[in-house]
């Protein structure tokens, strides 16, 4: 049961304090970043980077690697492909169709270092944002557009409820896979068709389930005196403050010294 | 004026009918009348499907009047203008913890109400901190809600009510899925929110336990108020309760029991402070002694036997929890065992074990004596031999009939039409529904008759050993009787060997021979039911408690030296007991 998403690291940090808009914008500029770097320098400053966030954090280290576990095939995958495909440089092994080049090599690293710097800084941002304070930072980002028709309130609360729901619904799942098993049904074995027939008991009281929640869950929101947007107020009201600025401002020097490398280098 | 006051108040609605393609109207409310006073403790009382529900909607205004008049706080709530003001004047904590949690970390959720209200931020700050430490959860503000036991979950929907500063908090069934531990956390927080803040509660419960701690009751039968007072005037009226399906706490039955053959014993006792009091006033012959064998334990041949069983949830992550651990374990056949234990305290995954479900992580199970994980074609026979009724089975219901839905299990056991036929039958016949219903949908049935046709699903594998995990949760307490006395009738006519998962220990020990008691993933107790209720302290440490009788029979020992014996559960028993012991 491990949604990444909802894998908020509860410390108090300069990174956690930071308003959410800010992490959301900073993140994707940190991306921007990552794209643009070429060279050791480059690279070299966005790791710095990354680096320095890690600690200020104060996120276990191991926590961070967790989110490239799923990712280490597709690491491994393009790393193996680069190495194999790729023909430039000198050649410094070579068996039978296989051949392995220092540009090869070269494209790997840089590639699978690339991979690393992407999913470690943008897990850095969910382990220092509670998904409430994530949502709400893309709502308020979103807000701009709500004269074009954007419903980014609806957008956000939609996104807070799913994820409040579906460990809730996946351990649902769980239960009634094992009730339905304990009434001998058998999920494993036969062909494609009976194994579709199969999921029918499983399906049918998920939805059920899922249903008489969402129910429940609206009448609980109204009772509480729930009406969309109108008139609502935060507890934590969103605050650019100064360190906000200096966050984004930091970002932007990073992305401004990895562009101005690539050209100069 | 009153804070609620209801007159002829009327609610219906349309239901539709699928099989005749037709509309018709239901009356959930015909014409109530119920003031309720500022400050007061109202506990609403009555059969599933009695309208209280509905009525605790229409207070907070989620529903509206269809006729009669309901005033709250002096608003019609049958003005749209009104609703919010209502609203936010009467909150209401529902039933199921889970479906009324809306963020994922605590201190948002509770400041949901108040933000919804557009309350200032730094007001909306205050309100919360005041609402989490009303609830004395101050040290869980930035936990996940997830992580949360039933009782914590309740009293952070409680606290996110309180935080919108209401006057009123309406409370439906919110101790329904609760242990006696996270019960008992709830309801202190109930009562010390009516003493000490003057909070207007209406309590709708199924516990009569609970419904005593109130100022007043109010019964509720075919959406009508059928009585009204305070609770001594309402649990003396037995026979009246019981006739509404409804009971009384078992100690008002006891005096109610000793008053009719002794009238000078008073009838309007609600607890056992007040039963002393009375008995000590009666006084009691001091050489009185009555003994009580204990009831032997039968040890019959093993069927059921695990050996050192471990399981670790999440082995080797951040999130590992050892669920059961060294569990040692005989079930003899032809045994009727109560399982007791705290929520968490292993029970669900000990059960999940006996029939195969999961797989221990270390340590064996035996079913009359071979390995149930040795053969893996063997699982769907072993499953079928030994019947597992989850919490709640009718939310595994899915097929389209009634007929069907029972034989979902023969089927996958590879009957032939003719036996499943007869299974089916014998199935629902056992559980006592009709024939004329098989080609129903089980969708369209009370939540009493789903359970009994989910457990007849079970039944109709023909199980040698059924395992129940709370059968009777969230029934009203005729519901509740009609369940244990079908297991209890499986286990003495058909032979079944039985496995009651249950937090209620008298019902516990109304039918069981032995108890199992898990405490913290240990098996902390096995032993005849006169042994384990011997300890209540032992008991209560463990999160659990002894029944009403033995905790009675215990002080009457205790505080006025009365020989008296503590393995008594049945009411008349112990009536006939106390009479004899009376001057």
């Amino acid at each position: 049961m491990n949604i990444t998403l909802g894998q908020y690291y509860p410390v108090d940090s300069v990174i956690h304090r930071l308003d959410a808009r800010a992490k959301i914008l900073a993140t994707i500029i940190y991306i921007i970043a990552v794209f643009c770097a070429d060279g050791i320098a480059g690279y070299g400053l966005c790791i710095a980077f990354l680096a320095a966030v890690t600690v200020l954090c104060k996120v276990p280290f191991r926590l961070m690697l967790r989110s490239l576990k799923s990712i280490i095939f597709i690491i491994i995958f393009t790393v193996a492909l680069n190495m194999l495909f790729i023909r430039t440089g000198t050649e410094i092994f070579s068996f039978g169709f296989i051949h392995i080049t220092t540009g090869g090599v070269l494209t790997a690293v840089r590639l699978c270092v690339r991979l690393i710097m992407l999913i470690t800084g943008s897990s850095i941002l969910t382990l220092v944002t509670t998904p409430i304070a994530l949502t709400e930072g893309i709502e308020r980002l979103l807000r701009p557009f709500k004269k074009i028709g954007v419903p980014s309130h609806e957008i956000a609360m939609m996104m807070s409820i799913a994820l409040r729901f579906i460990p809730t619904l996946i351990e649902e799942l769980d239960k009634i896979k094992k009730a339905q098993m304990a009434r001998g049904a058998d999920f494993d074995t036969g062909g494609l068709v009976k194994r579709a027939k199969a999921m029918i008991p499983l399906l049918v009281p998920l939805f059920v389930s899922a249903f008489r929640r969402a129910d429940e869950l609206a009448m609980a929101m109204e009772a509480r005196c729930y009406r969309g947007d109108i008139n609502r107020t935060k507890m934590r009201e969103l605050v650019y403050g100064k360190r906000d600025i200096y966050a984004l401002g930091i970002v932007i020097l990073l992305t401004i010294c990895v562009i101005l490398l690539r050209i100069l280098l | 004026m009153n804070f609620v006051e209801s007159r002829s108040l009327e609610f219906e609605y349309i239901k539709y009918d699928d099989e005749t393609d037709s509309k018709m109207s239901v009356k959930a409310l015909r014409g109530v009348d119920i003031d309720v006073k500022k400050g007061e403790f109202v506990a609403v009382l009555g059969r599933n499907g009695s309208g209280k529900s509905t009525f605790a909607k229409l207070i907070n205004g989620l529903n509206t009047p269809s006729g009669g008049t309901l005033y709250v706080n002096g608003l019609d709530s049958s003005k749209e203008d009104n609703i919010w003001d209502i609203r936010q004047n009467v909150g209401i904590v529902f039933q199921n913890p889970d479906n009324q949690i809306i963020a994922t970390i605590v201190e948002e959720d509770i400041a949901f109400g108040p933000e919804n209200l557009g309350m200032e931020p730094s007001r909306i700050v205050k309100n919360v901190d005041m609402a989490l430490k009303a609830v004395s959860m101050e040290e869980y503000r930035n936990a996940a809600p997830a992580y949360l036991s039933g009782g914590q979950k309740q009293r952070i929907a409680i606290a996110g009510i309180l935080a919108m500063k209401p006057d009123c908090i309406i409370l439906d069934e919110p101790t329904a899925m609760l242990d006696p531990q996270g019960r008992k956390e709830v309801m202190d927080t109930i009562t010390m929110l009516n003493k000490d803040e003057g909070i207007t509660i209406i309590l709708i419960t199924h516990y009569m336990e609970e419904a005593a701690l109130a100022d007043r009751i109010a019964v509720m039968n075919e959406g009508r108020i059928a009585m009204q007072g305070r609770p001594v005037e309402i649990f003396t009226r037995v026979e009246e309760m019981r006739s509404l399906h409804l009971d009384v706490p078992q100690i008002t039955e006891l005096a109610y029991a000793i008053h009719q053959k002794k009238p000078e014993f008073p009838k309007d006792i609600l607890n056992i402070e007040e039963f002393i009091d009375a008995f000590k006033y009666i006084g009691c012959a001091d050489d009185f002694s009555y003994v009580k064998e204990n009831k032997a334990v039968k040890y019959n041949k093993p069927i059921l036997e695990i050996k050192n069983l471990t399981h670790v949830y999440g082995m080797g992550t951040a999130f590992e929890k050892v669920a059961v651990k060294d569990i040692d374990l005989t079930v003899g056949k032809g045994d009727l065992i109560g399982l007791i234990g705290h929520t968490g305290s292993g029970k669900s995954t000990l059960i999940q074990h006996m029939n195969a479900l999961v797989k221990a992580d270390a340590g064996n199970v035996y079913f009359k004596g071979k390995d149930i994980f040795e053969d893996k074609a063997g699982l769907k026979f072993i499953r079928q031999k030994i019947g597992l009724v989850f919490q709640y089975p009718e939310y595994q219901i899915f097929e389209t009939t009634i007929y069907d839905e029972v034989a979902y299990g023969p089927k996958n056991c590879g009957l032939s039409a003719e036996e499943i036929d007869i299974r089916v039958k014998d199935a629902l016949k056992f559980v006592g529904i009709d024939e004329s219903m098989y080609k129903k949908s089980p969708f369209d049935l009370s939540g009493g008759q789903k359970r009994r046709v989910a457990i007849a699903g079970i039944l109709a594998m023909k199980p040698e050993i059924l395992i129940l995990d709370e059968p009777m949760a969230g029934l009203d307490p005729y519901g509740r009787d009609e369940i244990l006395m079908n297991i209890k009738k499986m286990h003495d006519d058909l032979g079944i060997t039985v496995i009651l998962v249950s937090h209620s220990m008298e019902d516990i020990a109304a039918i069981a021979d032995k108890i199992i008691v898990m405490n913290k993933g240990s098996v902390a107790m096995y032993d005849s039911v006169d042994n384990v209720f011997k300890e209540p302290d032992r008991l209560t440490s463990m999160g659990l408690n002894a029944p009403q009788l033995t905790l009675l029979f215990k002080r009457l020992r205790k505080e006025m030296g009365l020989d008296v014996p503590i393995n008594v559960y049945d009411v008349d028993e112990a009536a006939n007991i106390l009479i004899s012991a009376m001057n």
